[in-house]
């Protein structure tokens, strides 16, 4: 049985659509989702592109278990060339969006050009249309997609759409499909927008991609999924809890950042974590497609007699401690508004605490913000009110729309942005995690943490426990093995998520029953590294200097000034140049031709 | 008298977010008034792993159960959780 990728290709300024199989030397490679992403991006080269231009291709890519049972087996990744970076995006998602994608037929939907007026797509298996969307212009996401399912009379349609951001170009906009889940990092909202493509709808009637052997494949899912149901993490505390679950730990290791990373505890920390969003808010989990966790959560929004969803572990610190805020009810009510405008929460927050911090170092001033409320951390009303503003890029919120490094380096002072290739940090003070702080300097896409999650190891204990402050060689490795598992995961089309649980030989032992193949774990593993090397490349040709890799300068230069690492700074300098050795690139951070050579690029 | 404080599950099971541990010299020791105090599910709650921190340093990297801990220490006492 051979595996193929099937694209559906649109061309918005001819209204053109195209089908382009790709075969299985392809699917060997590359396995799709992120992986495939990364070869078309490489073959289109689009590293040259202005990512708000035509030329910027705009990808959809779905994995081989995306639409299967397999566990977690919901994900979808966008993948293009960031407006905020400058380099390589792929943000990645569940819900229900990327399953309806594979259950039409297709694995990839890869957008070029522009439309000459906002439009839709359209897809109901391989009938696809380019509609009319002027009406839906300007219109949220959750009356985007209520307004599209009346229209096209079919309230199943899977729906992925831009908010007010997007439409805006604001550099932090994400794209947001099934209401509340969101390919959020990199600023991929804006690329849509830029496109005048407000939506994509897909109602897919063809079933579950059939595997090689269906019978083996179905044994393999069963295990699995009792392996995730028999863990303490994912069949415990994050269907419990949430990924807020993390805030209590993240704090009383001392590393849960504070009023834009100044610090890294917050004695108010307790008040916004997981247990008390289960205490007060939450209604009831929300499961993705095909997921046996189901981290996800309802919940309550303050006031309003409404229900929403989240917010998650990363947008409670942002829009909280990050900000200096404590109050939960805000908080719930920011992520909320987010999602419905169609912005990354991180960057949202960070862009934000960037400000508070400008703003009370005296650059900000009264008078160019009036009669918005001053920036001051602990400020709540900032959230309620700037929001708004930025995704319709009014008054002051135009130039927070730019993210946070554009803002601080407008006021000449850029270090008050945490960032690293200007795509704001997370929710871990990296002086305290020795690993995450090589990871977040690495990252193809920025400042991440989701692609080479190093808190797993150094704080929580998967796939085994490793001390958050040692910077020896085993970190630097592990570190690299993660961003490749990652990688294949992100290409398989599974959640990250399913690392609570499942390791290596288990995602081997799912991809090897779907295809029927025989590989052994380390030939998955480098399929990985071939993906990295590849999102390198293109960066890389885009402009990347080895000077790129490198954190904020107070991560670096100013120990941590509390808690029970107080003194810690990040070690990152000393740990690239060893990470470099270990990828086989030369010590300027450039890859190598034997390496291309060996990994096939 | 090392202070712990507990999280996630635990608070539940214990219910309470904070005990003092009288006469414990090390991170065992404690663990074990701990099962004694709050018995099988507290027990059971924590047989897959733990996340066990002295003044916010994982005893794993420290002397494991066998860490002294003094009367001026904090515990915070976790069951395996994860997120993202």
């Amino acid at each position: 049985m051979a595996f193929e990728i099937k694209v559906l290709k649109v061309d918005l300024a001819s209204s053109k659509t195209e089908v382009e199989v790709l075969g299985e030397d392809i699917v060997r490679n590359w396995i799709g989702g992120r992986g495939v992403a990364a070869y078309l991006m490489l073959r289109a080269k689009a590293s040259k592109a202005d990512p708000l231009g035509p030329e910027n291709p705009l990808i959809f890519a779905a994995g081989p278990l995306s639409g299967t049972s397999a566990p977690t087996g919901g994900r979808y990744n966008v993948v293009t060339k960031s407006p905020t970076t400058g380099f390589i995006a792929f943000a990645n998602s569940g819900g229900h969006f990327g399953a309806a994608l594979k259950h039409a037929g297709w694995d990839v939907i890869y957008i070029e050009g522009k439309a000459e007026k906002p439009v839709y797509l359209l897809v109901q298996d391989d009938k696809v249309e380019i509609k009319d969307a002027s009406h839906l212009w300007g219109k949220v996401v959750s009356e985007t997609e209520a307004t599209l399912r009346q229209e096209i009379g079919n309230d199943k349609a899977k729906i992925a759409s831009i908010g007010p951001a997007g439409e805006n170009l604001v550099k932090i906009a994400a794209i947001m499909n099934d209401g509340h889940r969101a390919a959020g990092r990199g600023g991929v909202g804006a690329v849509m927008g830029s496109k005048n493509l407000k939506a994509i709808a897909v109602i897919g009637s063809k079933g579950a991609p059939q595997p090689a052997d269906r019978e083996k494949f179905m044994q393999v899912v069963r295990d699995k999924v009792n392996i995730l149901r028999n863990d303490p993490v994912a069949g415990g505390g994050l269907p419990k809890y949430g990924t807020a679950v993390l805030v209590n730990i993240i704090n009383e290791n001392g590393l849960y950042p504070h009023k834009n990373f100044q610090t890294g505890v917050y004695d108010k920390a307790p008040e916004q974590s997981g247990e008390a969003l289960e205490a007060k808010y939450l209604v009831k989990n929300q499961p993705c497609f095909a997921c046996p966790i189901g981290c996800g959560r309802v919940s309550k929004l303050p006031v309003m007699e409404k229900e929403s969803e989240g917010p998650e572990y990363e947008s409670i610190w942002t829009f909280g401690s990050n900000m200096g805020i404590n109050d939960l009810a805000s908080i719930v009510t920011a992520n909320h508004l987010c999602d419905e405008y169609g912005l990354d929460t991180i960057s949202t927050g960070s862009t934000l605490a960037a400000a508070m911090e400008l703003y009370e170092n005296g650059l900000i001033k009264d008078e160019e913000f009036e009669p918005g409320p001053p920036f001051r951390f602990g400020n709540t009303e900032v959230l309620h009110y700037y929001i708004d503003k930025i995704a319709k890029r009014e008054g002051f919120g135009d130039k927070l729309a730019e993210g946070s490094y554009r803002l601080a380096e407008s006021y000449g002072r850029p270090e008050f942005s945490m960032s690293v290739k200007k795509l704001e940090l997370p929710a871990y003070d990296p002086r305290v995690a020795q690993g995450l702080g090589l990871h977040y300097a690495t990252c193809n896409r920025g400042g991440d943490h989701v692609k080479g999650y190093m808190i797993s190891p150094e704080i929580l204990g998967y796939p085994k426990k490793m001390d958050p402050l040692d910077i020896g060689e085993e970190k630097v490795a592990m570190t690299k093995l993660i961003q490749e598992a990652t990688a294949l995961v992100d290409a398989a089309g599974l959640c990250i998520f399913s690392s609570f649980g499942l390791w290596g030989d288990d995602y081997r032992d799912l991809l090897n029953a779907f295809f029927g193949w025989d590989l052994p774990t380390e030939e998955y593993i480098k399929i990985g590294e071939r993906i990295w090397n590849a999102e390198r490349i293109f960066n890389l040709e885009a402009g990347l200097k080895a000077e790129d890799d490198i954190l904020p300068s107070r991560l670096i230069n100013d120990p941590m000034p509390e808690g029970p690492h107080k003194g810690q700074t990040s070690k990152v300098k000393e740990m690239l140049p060893v990470y470099y050795k270990l990828r086989g690139w030369n010590p300027d951070g450039t890859v190598p031709e034997d390496k291309k050579q060996q990994l096939g690029l | 008298m090392p202070r712990v404080k507990l999280f996630a599950t635990l608070v539940e099971i214990a219910n309470k977010r904070e005990v003092v541990i009288e006469d414990a010299k090390t991170a065992r020791e404690v663990l074990d008034k701990l099962k004694g105090l709050y018995g099988p599910s507290f027990e059971k709650e924590l047989e897959h792993g733990m996340i066990f921190l002295v003044n916010g340093r994982d005893i794993t990297h420290l002397q494991g159960l066998d860490t002294p801990v003094g009367k001026d220490d904090v515990i915070s006492l976790f069951p395996p959780i994860g997120g993202g």
